[in-house]
């Protein structure tokens, strides 16, 4: 399918500033967007409120504006700018949440802006966790399960529904305080009941441990015609149990042989398809039970991540601006490999 | 291998090549001397799949990803039950594989197939000259470790083109493979050096599976009263394989025939259309290609160094090609297209073009539009790689079944779980 011709204009939010779910990987994938949208002959209109980014330098979008990613700010330059699309999901997920509440104001409605490169409900689905659980279960995925209880003998019932060992998480609690895993019965009495006097509404969380699990991460892509592909598959060196922030990851996996690659391969790209990223890039993870190979989905991020930064510097496979690219029409073999100048981006790892 | 580890227990092992190129490394599986064609392999997993499978008869692979074994050997991924590859040349091998179906390190599995493998090398270097100077003749020795000795005796050993590896590697016996439930289908597959993946693929859509040697002669198998006959992937070049040409020719159109890899070529001499060798071929589980009936592009598997050429089928049928009169000069015209040309071919009528490489624009499959046969280039059934092109079983099926479109089938029917 060759390029849209439809739309003209299109708004990109930025990357914001430094934090927690804005770093500057989301800058890197911004510069990118831009970068690929204006060569094919799009006007690219930028909200970024961090000046110290690449792409709000003066040449990378045609209008860039400094300021807050909030969506009053963002509905007035919509207001000024009338683009006819958004992508929203080069800014990590500041730029995801503030496109939601634009689509929820109806702000993207009454300017007639049509979201690109991913939708608004499967942004709700990837982030809401009953929701994903729901898809999951839809298209014979298991998660980890979970269990809330008021009480110390819910607690029991749950564990024992889940089998042990549990995480015991308390709700409204400060800092997480309270919480802890239960390998045993004994253990789950004194954590659940810590738990239960912690929590402001006497609310705890029960849910099945994944601790020692390989965690993998799967960086997939999918155009609109419905071709995917595994841009590169990423294994955490410590399993699951450490924070993935905390944990050394290695790209490609290695400790999976091809049947359970493949296997992932085929659940990421039938996540992507059921959570309703049309085209574009993916971030599904899942836990492996080393003892019998047994799979769980973790979550999937509908946008470019940390993950995605680094496989596009592992593999040279430019994923946020290869996104950019399907979110205006293009299928992944009309896009040139970056690598070779000559085949196209429809390849696997 | 950790050298700070390991330094001193194995071997010096010696690489060298046609073109002169020789590397130091050190022994990895058997000890020993090995002459043969080496290929490079693309997979970054699936190396169990890759050294057993039959169809690298004669060949010494060179793996691109740079360590292998990371997840030992299990029993249930083997593409054949002996290992039939000629030598194993990779950059690091893993003695403590780390998987659960893993019964023995990949490098003790090698000895004991007595394999004999070469480990510390510069793959890249390798990759670099197959690419520069095509698949050539080479040879790994723990024995001989004079480069200028070694690779003269290289330029003395025989040619692949030399010898039919077809029978060294089929199966000398008949043998049955029953699908788990219902038998929808009965097939004879001629077995020129099938992976077991081929079959297990069949028995998942109902397909009994008859297995004959690759010389089973088509009277015998017609007798059999198959609902379709299967031709399978195989070693060396099609042309040194006497018989089988003729076997498919006394078929078509008697029975609904699928062809996979040699099988494609075997069809493709069948049918008085040419194969060529390609420079150095393609062998690999991450190679693009797009079903032109579909528009859709498979990730799919591949092995073979040898392929039809296209426009030998015969003159195009302009009205069922998108008007074009001449075959185009590269295949990719008809990927940008999205149209499946059609050559008239003398023997067996229209002969359509289904399947492009969208790589290099190589012929990947082909369909009769005049009779019930098609047959592939590529592996569909992966083992290693993707399970996008899986799909192609169930298109046999329909074949049998007597349906016109059973190759429109999306791709993601074969990611189905």
């Amino acid at each position: 399918m060759p390029k849209r011709t439809d739309i003209k204009k299109i708004l990109i939010i930025g990357s914001g500033p430094i934090v927690i779910g804005q770093a500057c990987e989301f800058d890197y994938s911004g510069t990118q967007a831009c970068k690929a949208l204006r060569e094919e002959g799009y006007e690219v209109v930028l909200v970024n409120s961090n000046p110290a980014t690449i792409m709000t330098d003066p040449e990378t979008a045609d209008r860039t504006y400094v300021e807050p990613i909030t969506a009053a700010s963002v509905a007035k330059v919509i207001a000024k700018e009338r683009p006819d699309a958004l992508l929203p999901n080069m800014g990590g997920q500041t730029g995801l949440n503030c496109a939601v509440a634009l689509a929820e104001q109806g702000v993207l409605d009454k300017y007639g802006v049509e979201v690109i490169g991913c939708d608004i409900e499967s942004i709700q689905t990837g982030e809401d966790r009953e929701l994903f659980a729901e898809a999951m279960r839809d298209i014979g995925l298991e998660v980890a399960r979970s269990e809330t209880a008021h009480t110390l003998e819910e607690c029991e019932r749950a564990a024992e529904d889940i089998g042990y060992p549990v995480v015991i998480r308390p709700a409204y609690t400060l800092g997480g305080a309270g919480g802890g895993m239960a390998y045993t019965h004994d253990d789950l009495v004194r954590i659940a009941r810590e738990g239960l006097a912690l929590s402001a509404n006497s609310e705890v969380l029960i849910e099945q441990s994944l601790e020692g699990w390989k965690e993998i991460e799967m960086e997939v892509m999918r155009d609109s015609a419905g071709n995917g592909i595994v841009v590169c598959s990423i294994e955490n060196l410590d399993p699951m149990g450490v924070h993935t922030g905390d944990s050394i990851t290695v790209a490609p996996c290695q400790t999976l042989n091809d049947f359970e690659m493949q296997r992932l391969r085929d659940y990421s790209l039938a996540v992507l398809e059921r959570v309703g990223v049309a085209c574009g890039g993916s971030n599904v993870q899942f836990a492996v039970n080393p003892n019998d190979g047994r799979v769980i989905v973790i979550e999937m991020n509908p946008r470019v991540s940390r993950s995605s930064a680094l496989a596009s510097k592992a593999t040279g496979f430019p994923i946020a601006k290869e996104a950019a690219l399907l979110a205006v029409g293009y299928t992944l073999d009309e896009i040139t490999n970056d690598i070779t100048q000559a085949t196209p981006a429809c390849f696997g790892a | 291998m950790n050298l700070l580890v390991d330094g001193g227990r194995h071997r010096e092992a010696l690489l060298a090549l046609e073109d002169g190129t020789a590397l130091r490394g050190r022994s990895v599986g058997a000890e020993g001397e090995t002459f043969g064609e080496i290929v490079f392999n693309t997979s970054m997993v699936g190396y169990q799949e890759i050294v057993s499978d039959p169809s690298y008869a004669g060949q010494i692979v060179t793996f691109t990803y740079p360590q292998l074994g990371n997840y030992g050997v299990n029993e249930k991924d083997m593409q054949a039950d002996a290992l039939h590859l000629k030598g194993f040349v990779c950059h690091d091998a893993c003695y403590t594989p780390s998987n659960w179906q893993s019964v023995v390190s990949l490098p003790d599995f090698l000895a004991s197939r007595g394999v004999v493998g070469i480990e510390g090398v510069d793959t890249r270097a390798v990759t670099l000259a197959i690419r520069e100077g095509g698949a050539m003749r080479a040879a790994i020795s723990t024995t001989d470790l004079d480069p200028k000795s070694l690779v003269r005796r290289v330029r003395e050993s025989p040619h692949i083109e030399e010898h039919n590896y077809v029978a060294d590697v089929s199966c000398k016996e008949p043998h049955v493979v029953r699908p788990k439930g219902e038998v929808h289908h009965r097939v004879v597959a001629v077995d020129c050096g099938e992976k077991a993946g081929i079959v297990r693929r069949m028995a998942e859509v109902g397909i009994e599976v008859t297995v004959v040697p690759w010389d089973t002669p088509a009277e015998k198998i017609l007798a059999m009263e198959p609902d379709g006959v299967f031709f399978s992937n195989g070693p060396g070049d099609p042309d040194t394989v006497p018989t089988v040409p003729e076997t498919v020719r006394a078929i078509l159109g008697k029975l609904p025939v699928f062809g996979i890899c040699l099988g494609n070529q075997m069809i493709t001499l069948a049918a008085g259309a040419r194969v060529e060798k390609l420079p150095y071929g393609h062998h690999g589980g991450n190679e693009p290609v797009m079903n032109l009936l579909t528009g859709k592009v498979e990730i799919t598997a591949q092995n073979h160094n040898y392929g039809p050429v296209f426009s030998t089928f015969g003159p195009l049928v302009p009205e069922l090609s998108g008007g074009l009169t001449e075959h185009p000069e590269s295949l990719l015209t008809w990927s940008r297209m999205h149209v499946a040309p059609v050559a008239m071919n003398e023997r067996y009528g229209r002969i359509r073009l289904t399947h492009v490489n969208l790589n290099d624009g190589t012929p990947e499959g082909i369909q009769f539009l005049d009779l019930p046969a098609f047959s592939m280039q590529y592996h569909p059934e992966a083992k290693p790689g993707p399970n996008d092109s899986a799909y192609m079983f169930e298109s046999f099926s329909r074949l049998m079944d007597g349906r016109e479109d059973y190759l429109a089938i999306d791709v993601r029917e074969g990611r189905r779980f």
